[in-house]
């Protein structure tokens, strides 16, 4: 039954200033979509109140089919249909289990699965779930969307997140911020209690696990430690127990068919498991009766594998496992009894699990993709994240030089010098690499490029600075820079796993075959909407802090603005505008300088004075 | 903001090693609280790069500050004393017999058929070492005894590098 929805004066933004935001958590068994809605953040249902969509796609002769009508396909077409496929995001053939599936890699070394309907990049099978997510919410709130988060495993590297990212653009979505999923999680959860102190986040998926150590304090989030395992999830129980059940049962688990079909009465079997001590398999026409107590000692290996990862990340944050305070449960394995017993057991206390573990995820996004698109000006949230991975540079032999650590907080800018090894030398290469270990061929490269033009001179007497940094998404950009004359070179990271941006243009162009036309019209209302957004939040600013600019910096500015008006009701041209919006953002860069380091002086007075106020407290 | 600023004119805190880690890590989010990217996401692209810039600075100095031994190499830096100097410190003999001792009890875990126990074992004498040298480390630099402090600094760097090895190979060994 639908009510109208009456809110209280002031506190809604005004209707043309309401921006329309999704949280989507795309998983590896299931996504799923939430929204904010009157101030409450819930996952959307599909016409059939499902709220959990199947990743899993059909490519047949006609239309891929999405989600369940793609899992009715699978017994009969199990090769054409594409599940699991978050697993071989950003990686190549060679790296992964093809679980059944015929792997091929592309040119640049990206696995694509061969289906009838022609190979398919995991990018692709993502992208056509994302679509249906974002039609799903779309409907829902009657709008086109603004923008998306999309969570993404704390242990996703560069270029896992980069094959998220590419997925959004193909299926025409702005991503705002990918967000790590517990860290998500742990929204959902931080916002409902205000509760401040340490918090474990475990999050046991169908695919992936990840222990997430984090800080809450008056409303910030810090990410203080994260570690995980990306290829352990629920998944790997039912394959213990479909293993387990298929020799009991004497049959062959290399039949593709047949191994589905024992998975799948697997993964029913462990759901009744979770609220009973026995449960039947049905399995080749024979019926096996499995207790709670065989399926946990089936499984035990794999929880115990979890918590050496949970002990890891304590150490990383230098913490112990009773000086959490909070642990919360993420994702639909930690139903699993043993799994609950076991993390209580670790960490000396009963685990959270209130809220949904399949949901909770969604629902932490959508709040952060509400806050991050303006919906809530005045919300103190904020969410500092860590890279999961060390980032590093190749030198001689082979070694690895760590630039920027794991677990360190992001953004961050590090530069480091190196020198040349040498005499002579004018060039020098640099490889950028991602992991732990020593030895590059043990770590994930992620890109290459040259500095030329270094002054000949003796071995060592070059200074090189090479200077990396992340930004809020995790994703790298490095420079390098020979000091006595400055010569330059630099790379923003596409790792060689991803899709170039030339890839996905293609991609797109082709959806867009029977629309050229559309396209040109698409790019200039999107560059007349941020000309227009950066005129209002300029405007805003000098409203707010004029004091801040100089009488003939004003008026500048504000002809600059006007001429920016004017050219996007005149031209037609979206590359003229984005030139005067870059102009514009330049030209004001000296002002939003000084409103930052405004906003800096204000922010440590107001903490200089609450330090005053409880050292006075203290002594009465 | 100034870039060339020292980490303690950052955060408004004296130039010393005492330091209220409560203290700094409060002062850290204000800071972050005004000039994080998420604060700018929709901002023009200009005020999005100096966010990142300006954020980044402040994550860098509160990673060297938060941390003893990146302070104190930083406290020694600017006193005079670089990164190559503090590494060509002479160490004690027994400090280094104890160090090989530790080695060769890390280099045996790949014999033992359940090292877990073990590995914890040794994480945990690492980690009272470290605790002991830190104590070393405080007294030499509240006197400014630069000379005691980098030795302490070496050891310290020793120990750590000897932990982030044990951790290495627990991973390879438990979990290969």
């Amino acid at each position: 039954m639908a009510l109208l929805q009456i809110s209280e004066p002031g506190q809604t933004a005004a209707p043309h200033e309401r921006k329309h935001a999704l949280g989507i958590d795309l998983g590896t068994t299931n996504s799923l979509v939430a929204t904010v809605r009157s101030g409450t953040a819930e996952a959307l249902p599909d016409n059939e109140g499902r709220v959990l969509l199947p990743s899993a796609v059909y490519y047949g002769p006609e239309q891929p089919l999405v989600g369940h009508s793609a899992l009715v396909q699978a017994s009969e077409y199990p090769t054409d249909t594409l599940q699991s496929f978050k697993r071989l995001m950003g990686r190549g053939a060679g790296d992964v289990d093809a679980m059944g599936y015929t792997l091929l890699e592309s040119e640049e070394g990206m696995a694509r699965i061969q289906t009838s309907a022609g190979d398919i990049s995991p990018v692709q099978a993502s992208a056509d779930v994302l679509a249906e997510l974002a039609r799903r919410g779309r409907d829902t709130v009657g709008s086109e969307i603004d923008g998306v988060v999309i969570t993404v495993p704390a242990y996703f590297d560069e270029a896992q997140r980069q094959a998220t990212k590419d997925a959004a653009t193909l299926a025409g979505l702005r991503v705002i911020r990918l967000l790590n999923e517990p860290t998500a999680a742990a929204v959902a959860y931080g916002l409902d209690s205000g509760r401040e102190g340490l918090i474990a986040v475990y999050d046991l998926g169908g695919g992936t696990f990840d222990i997430s150590i984090l800080r809450l304090n008056l409303g910030v989030f810090e990410v203080v430690a994260t570690g995980g395992d990306t290829a352990l999830g629920g998944d790997d129980f039912d394959q213990a127990l479909a293993h387990w059940a298929l020799q009991q049962a004497g049959l062959n688990a290399g039949d593709p068919a047949q191994l589905r079909a024992a998975l799948m009465a697997a993964r029913a079997a462990k759901e009744q498991l979770s609220a009973q001590d026995s449960a039947e398999l049905i399995i080749g026409g024979q019926s096996l009766a499995i207790t709670r107590e065989q399926f946990e000692a089936l499984i035990q290996s794999l929880v115990k594998r979890s918590l050496r990862a949970c002990r890891r990340a304590l150490r990383d944050a230098g913490c112990e496992p009773t000086d959490v305070q909070e642990v919360v449960m993420v994702g639909g394995s930690t139903r699993v009894p043993l799994v609950r017993s076991a993390v209580a057991e670790l960490f000396g206390r009963d685990p959270l699990t209130s809220i949904d573990p399949d949901t909770v995820v969604a629902v932490g996004a959508a709040l952060q993709a509400d806050l991050l698109v303006g919906n809530k000006p005045d919300q103190e949230l904020l969410l500092l994240d860590v890279i999961p991975l060390s980032l590093g540079l190749e030198t001689v032999g082979g070694l690895v030089e760590k630039v920027i650590e794991r677990n360190t907080t992001i953004p961050v800018g590090k530069a480091q010098e190196f020198t040349t090894y040498k005499d002579g030398q004018t060039a020098m290469a640099i490889h950028v690499v991602q992991g732990e270990r020593e030895l590059v061929s043990d770590c994930r490269s992620l890109a290459r490029f040259e500095l030329r033009g270094i002054p000949p001179m003796v071995a060592g007497a070059a200074r090189i600075l090479v200077t990396f940094q992340v930004d809020a998404d995790g994703l790298l950009s490095v420079t390098a820079e020979e000091q006595s004359t400055g010569v330059q070179a630099s790379i923003s990271v596409k790792p060689s796993y991803g899709l170039s941006d030339d890839q996905i243009a293609d991609m797109l162009q082709a959806s867009w075959r029977h629309a050229e036309g559309d396209m040109l019209a698409r790019q200039l209302a999107e560059e007349r909407v941020a000309a227009e957004q950066l005129v209002l939040s300029l405007h805003a600013a000098i409203e707010q802090d004029a004091s801040l600019l100089e009488a003939e910096e004003r008026e500048q500015l504000e002809v600059a603005m006007l001429e920016l008006v004017g050219l996007c009701e005149n031209s037609e041209e979206p590359a003229k505008i984005k030139q005067a919006c870059e102009a514009l953002g330049r030209q004001s860069e000296a002002f939003a300088a000084r409103r930052m380091d405004a906003a800096i002086g204000k922010a440590l007075a107001g903490v200089k004075l609450d330090e005053l106020e409880s050292m006075t407290e203290d002594k009465h | 903001m100034d870039f060339q600023q020292s980490y303690y004119e950052l955060f408004e805190l004296p130039q010393q090693f005492e330091l209220d880690t409560a203290q700094l890590a409060e002062r850290y989010r204000a800071l972050q609280r005004s000039t994080h990217p998420d604060r700018f996401a929709e901002a023009s692209a200009a005020e999005q790069r100096l966010a990142v810039q300006y954020s980044a600075f402040v994550n860098q100095a509160f990673n060297i500050l938060k941390d003893p031994l990146e302070r104190a190499l930083y406290l020694l830096s600017l006193a005079g004393w670089d990164q190559e100097r503090v590494s060509s410190q002479k160490l004690a003999g027994d400090f280094l017999m104890e160090q090989m001792e530790l080695r060769e009890k890390v280099e045996s875990l790949r014999d033992l058929v359940d090292p877990e126990e073990v590995i914890e074992h040794l994480l945990a004498e690492v980690a009272d070492d470290i605790r002991i040298h830190t104590v070393e480390l405080r007294q030499a630099m509240d006197t400014s005894e630069w000379d005691a402090a980098a030795t302490a600094v070496v050891k310290m760097q020793y120990l750590v590098k000897l932990r982030a090895e044990i951790e290495a190979l627990e991973t390879e060994l438990l979990d290969g």
